[in-house]
């Protein structure tokens, strides 16, 4: 499974004084379990983006395959390509509406005209995948979740339509930070165990930091910078001035830089820091600093 | 002087099922001093958002009071007193606008209030001034970024001029941008005398305020200034919290053998004592 996209341009309210070019000229590719991170400020036209990948919107221009096949140009089939994709909007769990989390979790394969029995078995899994336990959880009302759980269990619905691809629009946000915890490591499980491509949305540098095998960043409606963490968040004046920044371990590193302390090395994550961090400290007090 | 005065709190939710109720808030009580800044974390579900609706009177106590400036949220003549006092931004900026021009929607609070016309305008004006929207003032919320936004309803609330004002994770929607201009307004009100109640998942936001309070299953468990709160990070963690970044680093380096001051929270800090 991958995903091709070529010059794809949006126009929002084309013709009218609201004119806005919301996607101008993008191209990217997304291959086979990859783990992406899209960024940018508000505005810069992820949400415009993702969906495209789902057929929610239709391009001026431009073309974008999903797994060979171009989603673009065909006028029926959308509902193939959006069982696809799964696409999970900022507060899913706002759209929880049945009585149990069974009958939410199982409404979208309901839709797909299984048996009993598969249905069943795709409301199971995706619980577990998930991590709602299914004797506990699978009668109660959705409504009386806690925050993480809701939100555990509006990922489900979308995980029990077993997509290619599974993206997120800032899944954690106003979520505490075990939940947010939680909600990262079961996308990390999904993708190993479903092979998924992940496509995450998100305002947080480290969670992109972390999970990420690519970040897309963002700006004005195009790709401004495209690359491996690593790559992308060496850009550091270039990210704030897009209105982003650094993973804040990054950020802290680099300002120890700034006060005169010698590390090689670009740490994106806590683990890396706390090594260079006591390398450096280590280095100093041998040279009788 | 105590802007809030909370007594033996308890907030009781029914659940679904109408048979069982949940305690919220259970018996709390508490003292938020004029012109404090305060932050209140908690895992979701801890009672702290809970909390924040009982100081203006959007809830009202189950038992026990809440005094804001002192006038008791159960006295139902008292509740404009109140919602005047303590004013409240939340965590979706589209929830809070009303108007389809920046600073009609500022205007909105005082017009309520019986405000005179020209005392509005000066209001607003301020108000504007104070989150340093004035110059967008003509605009359409829809056409503003969700850090301006939600600078546009905090504006909203200061044009009421409340005593205090709750912030119930105002940054949670925000981009990194957006969360530095909300964080930077709110210190700026602090400074301006505004007493300020934070409630938030990030951590590096606690360490502005001068007093943390940590709830879980409706209690206040911790309650201190951030240095002393944040020496007890295991159980902070036990509690399904995190800990600021430089708090963190700190206890990785002890652990490997390196004193690091307990004082140390803030990352300014902690990279000036690594570099010294």
């Amino acid at each position: 499974m991958s995903i091709v996209v070529k010059d794809l341009v949006y126009i929002y309210g084309e013709g009218t004084p609201y004119e806005t070019v919301a996607l101008d000229g993008v191209s990217f590719e997304i291959g086979d379990e990859e783990f992406v991170g899209l960024i940018g400020h508000t505005g810069s036209g992820k949400s415009t983006l993702v969906q495209h990948l789902n057929g929610l919107l239709k391009p001026k221009s431009g073309q974008i395959f999903v797994g060979g096949t171009e989603i673009t140009a065909r006028k029926k089939g959308l509902t193939n390509i959006r069982r696809k994709i799964g696409l999970l909007f900022q507060y899913p769990e706002y759209q929880l509406f049945e009585e149990t989390v069974y009958k939410d979790v199982a409404f979208g394969p309901s839709n797909l005209g299984l048996s009993e029995t598969e249905i069943d078995q795709r409301v199971r899994e995706a619980m577990f995948l998930v991590g709602l336990d299914f004797t506990a959880m699978a009668e109660r009302s959705p409504f009386e979740l806690s925050g993480g759980q809701k939100r555990k269990a509006a990922i489900a619905g979308v995980i029990a339509m077993r997509p290619d691809v599974l993206i997120l629009d800032e899944p954690t946000a106003g979520l505490d930070p075990r939940s947010h915890a939680d909600i990262l490591d079961m996308l990390d499980k999904i993708r190993k165990s479903r092979g998924v491509i992940v496509i995450l949305i998100s305002h947080n540098m480290a969670d992109v930091a972390r999970m990420a095998d690519k970040v897309i960043v963002m700006d004005g409606g195009k790709i401004a910078l495209a690359g491996t963490p690593a790559e992308v968040f060496a850009q550091d004046e270039f990210l704030s001035a897009a209105g982003l920044g650094l993973p804040p371990i990054t950020k802290f590193i680099r300002e120890m830089r700034q006060k005169g302390a010698k590390i090689g090395s670009n740490p994106l994550t806590l683990d890396e820091a706390e090594e260079a961090i006591d390398a450096y400290l280590t280095t100093k007090r041998g040279a009788g600093a | 002087m105590a802007i809030i005065k909370i007594e033996s709190l308890v907030f009781e939710y029914r659940k679904e099922d109408g048979a069982e109720t949940v305690k919220a808030i259970n018996n709390v009580s508490l003292d938020i001093e004029e012109g404090s800044f305060t932050a209140i974390i908690g895992r979701n579900g801890s009672g702290k958002s809970t909390l924040a609706k009982n100081i203006n009177a959007l809830l009202l106590p189950g038992s026990g009071a809440v005094y804001v400036d002192g006038f008791r949220t159960s006295d139902d003549s008292a509740v404009w007193e109140i919602r005047q006092r303590a004013g409240m931004v939340f965590q979706n900026p589209d929830n809070q606008l009303v108007s389809a021009i920046v600073e009609d929607d500022v205007a909105f609070g005082p017009e309520n209030l019986g405000v005179a016309p020209v005392k509005i305008r000066e209001r607003v004006e301020e108000a504007l001034h104070s989150v340093d929207m004035y110059e967008l003032r003509k605009k359409s919320p829809h056409m503003l970024s969700g850090g301006q936004k939600q600078r546009v309803a905090i504006a909203g609330v200061v044009a009421m001029r409340p005593k205090c004002i709750v912030f119930d994770e105002p940054t949670a929607m925000l981009d990194p941008r957006g969360r530095e201009e909300v964080m930077g307004i709110m210190t700026r009100l602090h400074e301006e005398g505004i007493t300020v109640i934070l409630i938030t998942h990030f951590m590096e936001e606690t360490v502005r305020a001068d007093r943390i309070i940590i709830m879980d299953a409706g209690q206040i468990v911790l309650d201190g200034p951030p240095a002393e709160i944040f020496r007890h990070s295991d159980q902070i963690r036990r509690l399904d919290l995190d800990v600021p970044l430089a708090v963190e680093l700190a206890d990785r380096l002890r652990k490997r053998g390196r004193a690091i001051p307990w004082d140390i929270i803030e990352d300014k800090e902690m990279v000036a004592y690594l570099c010294r």
